[in-house]
This record gives structure tokens, sequence and C-alpha cells, in this order.
């Protein structure tokens, strides 16, 4: 079993994971660690991935070590307990 | 009300920009020097919402010597804005100015070397091409209070619809775009130099001509978050340096530009958590290459378009206003989230078809139902402007 990834959750979304600021789940890609966080929280894994789909809210990016998944290799990209991975979710308010 | 019914009231500069001994600490800096200072007071610069982010970025910029500011807000001045709503005192809530108005008035007395267009509207689909001084074929529109295309649009918005057509109204007529949002203790900021021509193809922006260009913010973020999924300055609080902090790095980023010091313009996007004491930069560079973004790979304008415009409808005898909300697909509000957050101003009632409450904003009562599908009817105004504002603030958007 890979050691657990921590991932930053962005303000508005810690409601949904217990007022955490960071979370953590095992897997080897970013997409198993976001399925393990999926099934801790579900609740934050509907915002994630709305009406229970395979699909990630558009208005969130995750980014592995500052670098978007989308030019790595998405939910494929392999992640470490030494990566940093964030969530970022568009910032509205102003 | 179409644009041309909105009218600007001007501050005309009164001084002569031949002085520009006051620029003389900022002049002295590399890449700057005179020739950046006369730039600056040539430049024009549509800054859209002058709430906490825009009080920040007009007073900044016109301390800089931006030599026309076009300020646009629809509402007006609340005590609950002035702990970080930098242009506006206590005579300004007890008078009723307009925020717009407020911002010209005391720009009038920082410096009296820019010219200011004050405009008190909603900026919608309709309008935002003309704010910022171009018709929709692209030439200058003489009779708008830029008189011709801005140089610079720069983001104090509290809503993502209208950042999304700031983004459109940037990319089709090649005008550079800061965008900016914070709320509680995060923000977020990221300077757009805009694609003008079709992937492969090189447009004739300077900062294209110099292999510049960057993603635009459809690129990065191709969805608007839907209503209710992130809080609101108004329900979930906003401290000051916040929004400063983000308000100033956009003001940066647009002095970059408007010198011309393209090389030094921020290829990332800040995004800060001041209590969790982060600063990150997140990489967003290839996001152009690979997002075949509507917006700026095939020139689809759907939000200055109208096509996801949210809808307002005066309903007659009943003193209200209905908001319609064009949500992505699938999606629908999450009436848990948004009722624990609006009871911090007063109780909610509802089922799981409908919310409803009373709010009190800046001493004026309404009444907020609201509908999964984002619908809303907002009792107690006729006006669209307020309504649309009551539903930003308390929604969020």
């Amino acid at each position: 079993m890979s050691a657990p990834v921590s991932v930053t959750v962005p303000a508005a979304l810690r409601p949904q994971v217990e007022g955490q600021e960071t979370v953590s789940a095992p897997g080897a890609t970013v997409g198993e660690v976001l399925c393990g966080l999926r099934e801790q929280y579900p609740a934050f894994g509907e915002k994630l991935f709305p009406n229970g789909g395979e699909q990630i809210n558009r208005s969130i990016n995750i980014y592995v070590n500052e670098e978007d998944i989308r030019f790595l290799d998405n939910f494929g990209t392999p992640v470490t307990d030494k990566d940093q991975v964030d969530i970022i979710l568009a910032i509205a308010g102003g | 009300m179409t644009a041309t019914d909105t009218q600007a009231i001007e501050t005309q500069a009164t001084d002569t920009p031949e002085d520009l001994s006051r620029y003389h600490r900022q002049m002295l800096l590399p890449g700057f020097g005179e020739a950046g200072q006369r730039k600056l007071l040539g430049a024009t610069a549509l800054v859209v919402g002058c709430g906490a982010l825009g009080t920040v970025i007009a007073n900044m910029l016109a301390r800089a010597g931006v030599g026309h500011l076009v300020i646009v807000d629809r509402d007006f001045i609340e005590m609950t804005n002035l702990q970080r709503q930098v242009l506006f005192d206590e005579d300004d809530v007890a008078n009723a100015i307009p925020k717009a108005e407020a911002a010209r008035a005391k720009i009038a007395k920082i410096n009296s070397q820019v010219n200011v267009s004050a405009v008190v509207d909603d900026v919608n689909h309709t309008n935002i091409e003309w704010l910022a001084g171009v018709r929709p074929d692209g030439s200058d529109a003489a009779d708008s209070p830029a008189g011709r295309k801005v140089d610079i649009i720069v983001d104090g918005v509290d809503n993502f619809e209208t950042r999304y057509l700031a983004n459109d109204c940037a990319v089709k007529h090649g005008i550079p775009y800061v965008y900016g949002g914070a709320v509680g203790t995060v923000g977020a900021s990221y300077p757009i130099l805009p694609h003008t021509a079709a992937p492969g193809t090189t447009g004739e922006t300077p900062w294209e001509r110099e292999g510049k260009a960057t993603p635009c913010l459809r690129c990065i973020f191709e969805q608007a978050p839907p209503p209710g999924l992130n809080p609101t300055c108004d329900t979930a609080g906003v401290i000051g340096p916040a929004v400063s902090i983000v308000a100033n790095f956009e003001v940066l980023e647009t002095l970059k530009i408007l010198t011309g010091n393209l090389d030094a313009v921020s290829p990332t996007m800040l995004n800060l958590d001041l209590w969790g004491n982060t600063v990150r930069q997140f990489k967003v560079a290839r996001a152009y290459d690979i997002s075949d973004c509507r917006c700026c790979h095939r020139r689809d304008f759907e939000f200055l378009d109208g096509k996801f415009a949210s809808g307002t409808t005066t309903l007659c005898g009943r003193n209200a206003v209905q908001i319609t909300q064009k949500l992505g697909d699938g999606q629908k509000l999450d009436f848990a989230e948004i009722t624990k957050r609006l009871e911090q101003h007063g109780s909610v009632n509802g089922s799981r078809f409908m919310l409803r409450t009373d709010i009190v904003d800046n001493g004026e009562p309404y009444e907020l139902t609201l509908f999964t599908d984002g619908r809303a009817i907002i009792k107690g105004t006729q006006k669209p402007a307020v309504a649309k504002s009551i539903y930003a603030k308390y929604v969020g958007a």
C-alpha cells in the first residue's frame, strides 16, 4: 500500500471535509487519491465530481507541484507522499 | 437599458501632465522612466466593479497617473463596505452616493492629472463592449466614456458571469485583462494577454508579436462555479488585506502591461491563503495549448452573445424581480450549504424545492426566494440591478 498523499482543500470546500485544510488518501496516481478521498468524504466527492459522475467539476483544477494535471497525465499523473497536490476552485468574490 | 442610455459623470483633468514631478519615485524604477510615465498618462483603463478590489485598483492607478479611468459599478455604499473599500467614507454612506461617483469625487482630489468617467450601471453583455470603448465590429466607440478602445480591463467584480464577460470582450478585441478575486482570507490573481487569432496563427497585438500571449480565463477555468458553490464576502466574510493584496497585484500587472514591460508580466496564477500562510504560483502557461478553449481557440464568445446571461424580469405589481440563472449541465444549487451561509443573516425556511429568507441590505428589507435551478425572486425592489446585486452578494455567482 502506498503512503498517503496529502491534498490541499480550497477554503470553500472545507465544510465538506470537517474544516480541514488538507486531507489525505493513499494512491499511486491523482485519480486513485481522489477516489480514496471521495470514499472518505462523500459530500466533498460530490463537489469534485457532480451527480456521482466521473467528470470533474469544470470550475475546479487539480495541480501537482503547481502544474495543472491537464498538462501532465490527468488523473493518471503519478504521485507520491513527496508531491504537493492542490485542488483549486475559481475564486469569485471581490 | 441600452448602452447609450447610460450617462457617465466626468472629471476632466485640470492640471497639465507636463509636470511629472509627482511621479518621480516610480519613474526611478528600471523599465519605467519618463517614457513609461508618459505611456501611463496616455492610457485608458476600464475598472469593472468598484467595491473592495475596485477601490484599491482605482486609487492606485489614479495615484500612478493612468491618464483616464472608466469606473463602472451598479451599487451604493453601505456602512459594512468601509472596513475594506478604501475610497469611501461615512459621509458617502449618509449621502447615499453611488460607488462609481464617490470614487470619481475622491480621485479628483487625489490626482488632478487624471480623467475619470464614473458609470453607475450593471455591466452586462449589452454594454461591456461600449464600456471598453469598442463597437462589436472592433472599431472605436467614439460616444463611449473612453472614446476609443481601452488599453486594459482591470477586474474589480464580485461574480464570475461578469468576469467571463470581461474575458470574452478582452479576447475578442485584443485588450489585456487582469483577473482578481478574493473572499474570506483567500484570493487569486492572473494577468491575461489575450490571443486574438486562431491557434497556429499570430495576431497583431504587441504581446502576440513578442510571443507573450497567455491563456485566457476560460482556458484555465472552463466553467464558472455554480451559484452557491463559492461563499461570498457577504456570507463568509472577508478581511481587508485579502482584497487589498489581490487588488495591488492586479495594479502591479496593469502597470507592467501599460508601460510595455511585457517581459515582467507574471506567467503564473497567484493564489493566496492569508490565514493558512500560503502563497502559491500555479503554472498556467500551457493551458492555451491543451484547452481547445471555446473563447480564445474557437472564437465563440458565448458570454458576450448573452448565451449565459442571467435574465431579470420585473414582476408587475409585486415589487419584485425574478432572476434566472443558466447553470451548467446537471448543476443545481446546494441548498444545505446556502442555508448555512444565509443563516448568518436571519432564519431560513423552505423545502427541498425552495428556500426563503429575509435580508436587510443597506437598511432596506428584501425577501429572497431561491429555487434549485438557480432561479430567484427578490421582493422589495423593482430594479433589476438591485436584484442582481442582492443575488451576487448573498447567493453568489
